[in-house]
């Protein structure tokens, strides 16, 4: 558990520094084109499409600090009724499921990077290598839901 | 399918995540007519291409930059000296701060927690009756969805492809006859009760304006910018997200950049990344109904069954007011959205004017059991319970109903700038 937990630990740091890097440089590229465009009349070629990449970038480590922090949405219309002993025994069970659909899609995610990069022309590989972010973001989610379906969370300690 | 749909309504009820639901019914589905997972990554790549998704991110930095500087604070003392004369007084400066707080920080509950807890103790200190203090405030929390930026408008515009400069106006008229028809309700509801209200100070009004001239500011170099063609929508994102953090951090001196900004960058990316990751698997989904041509079904079945627009109105009210109940706004509007449009095209509904009906019953679903997020937000925040905070928050729902068919069978509220 204490090497989970040291794990867990390490993760989350390693997200919040790529999340905030990825938010960070989103906003410096957006702000360089507006300078670039208005002031020189002139901009970086395919910083429009790294920018959008960027916000892939944002969507995946943010959503992987969010299973850390309980901030996924959840519908939970029943279990806001259910007495907390019957919630916190649903709770890893839950994280599990959530674990196993992300590793469905890293799984399909690896595949479709393998076939962008074989048949991606070489003037587009560095699109293909940005959009590594996608096996790897799944993968992130899917680490994530497994150490808290193991680890668990505080209120279900005791029981 | 049938068993795995059921099974999979039942797991999101009992609380998993919404994208692990929607991830696993395109899964079954996929699997189920014989096409390859992978299909569901090229459609989440596809967000990639989407021209305004940029402005989620970089506004919703805004919102957080504001909510963790002083803008709460600045906000109610700019509108009490502005408005805090008016009848109804402090209850008119609720509105018109959580209206233009909400417009930045994403309707995501920060206006409750960050304006309600100032605002309550007041509210009730100048004799506002509890439960008109708890149902304002309750509902207040989505007040000013309909303003630019919203990141509600936002969502709206990526996913069903309509221009977002065009919804932003079509937000204004509507946003604006909610604010006055409650701020009406407040102002009787002070003079019944007695409420006092101060009167107008020159030196204070011009003190509270000097002091938050940075916020005033704002929204009128977006709309500005945006509409006197200076920059784009994704531009004109950047450049507040860069003001704000500009103003908070050497004008207001509210934020220590070196200490907070990794925290506000993480923040936002959570915020952010909550709602986008369900737009990422979504599209897989929508994308194999539509091939599946699930919209053309309804619609076939829809032609049959509603042969007038008015009629078809009224079951979309209907529809959404229960959508509404069930799910939250960022969610409703990547399911249900792309489903909707083809079907409102057909009986001549305008896409800018089905946005803002979308999102008013949407605003309302924010203070309905049983997913209302404003009521959780709000029963944490004032400690109350839920069903309490429901039925204090009855009149405003109300009034918000008649809104509700104002905006659906008026469509010029919405489309006057054509």
């Amino acid at each position: 558990m204490h090497l989970l937990n040291k794990l867990r630990a390490f993760l989350v740091q390693l997200e919040t520094w790529l999340a905030a890097g990825s938010l960070l440089l989103l906003l410096l590229l957006a702000l360089l084109q507006i300078v670039a465009r208005n002031l020189f009349d002139t901009g970086f070629a395919g910083a429009d499409t790294l920018s959008r990449y960027l916000v892939l970038y944002v969507m995946f480590f943010g959503a992987a600090l969010a299973v850390e922090r309980e901030r996924h949405i959840r519908i939970d219309v029943c279990s806001a009724f259910l007495p907390a002993r019957a919630r916190a025994r649903l709770y890893r069970p839950l994280q599990a499921l959530a674990a196993a659909v992300c590793l469905l899609l890293t799984v399909a995610a690896v595949r479709y990077w393998r076939d962008a990069w074989q048949y991606a022309p070489d003037h587009e590989r560095w699109l293909v290598l940005t959009a590594l972010v996608i096996p790897l973001g799944f993968g992130l989610l899917c680490t994530q839901f497994v150490l808290t379906a193991l680890l668990g969370r505080e209120p279900d300690e005791p029981a | 399918m049938i068993i795995a749909i059921v099974l999979l309504v039942a797991l999101a009820l009992l609380g998993l995540p919404l994208f692990a639901v929607l991830g696993a019914g395109s899964l079954v589905y996929a699997r189920e007519s014989g096409l390859d997972a992978a299909l569901l990554i090229i459609e989440l790549n596809r967000l990639a291409t989407s021209p305004n998704l940029t402005t989620i991110p970089l506004f919703t930095f805004a919102g957080v930059v504001l909510a963790a500087g002083g803008a709460p604070q600045r906000l109610i003392r700019l509108f009490n000296a502005l408005l805090g004369w008016l009848p109804g007084g402090l209850a008119v400066v609720t509105i018109a701060a959580c209206a233009f707080f909400t417009s930045f920080s994403g309707a995501s509950g920060v206006t409750i927690l960050a304006l309600g807890g100032l605002l309550y103790p007041v509210l009730t200190k100048v004799h506002y009756p509890e439960r008109f203090s708890l149902g304002l405030l309750t509902t207040s929390g989505s007040l000013g969805l309909l303003f630019a930026p919203s990141l509600a408008i936002l969502l709206y515009g990526i996913v069903s492809g309509v221009n977002i400069d065009e919804l932003f106006l079509a937000g204004i008229v509507p946003g604006t006859v909610l604010m006055v028809m409650l701020g009406t309700y407040a102002a009787v509801t002070g003079r019944r009760f007695g409420v006092s209200h101060h009167a107008f100070a020159w030196h204070v009004a011009l003190r509270a304006v000097r002091a938050s001239v940075g916020d005033i500011l704002l929204p009128i170099l977006i709309v500005v910018g945006i509409f006197g063609g200076f920059v784009t929508v994704s531009e004109a994102a950047a450049c507040t997200a860069l003001y704000v953090l500009v103003m908070e951090t050497w004008v207001h001196r509210s934020i220590d950049l070196q200490a907070q900004l990794g925290a506000l960058l993480a923040d936002t990316a959570v915020l952010v990344g909550s709602i986008l990751i369900i737009l990422g698997v979504a599209m897989g989904l929508t994308n194999l109904m539509i091939d599946a041509q699930l919209p053309m079904q309804l619609l076939e079945w829809m032609e049959g069954s509603i042969d007038s627009h008015i009629k078809f109105l009224i079951l979309l009210n209907i529809f959404l007011l229960l959508v509404g109940a069930m799910m939250d706004i960022f969610s409703a509007t990547v399911v249900i959205v792309p489903l909707l449009l083809p079907l409102a095209q057909r009986f001549g509904i305008d896409p800018v004017h089905l946005g803002i009906i979308f999102l008013a019953n949407l605003e309302i679903g924010y203070s309905t059991p049983p997913v209302g997020i404003n009521l959780f937000i709000a029963s944490q925040r004032f400690e109350k319970p839920i069903l309490g905070l429901f039925r204090a928050t009855l009149p405003f729902l109300a009034l918000m109903l008649v809104w509700l068919l104002l905006v659906t069978y008026l469509p010029t509220l919405s489309l006057w700038w054509r």
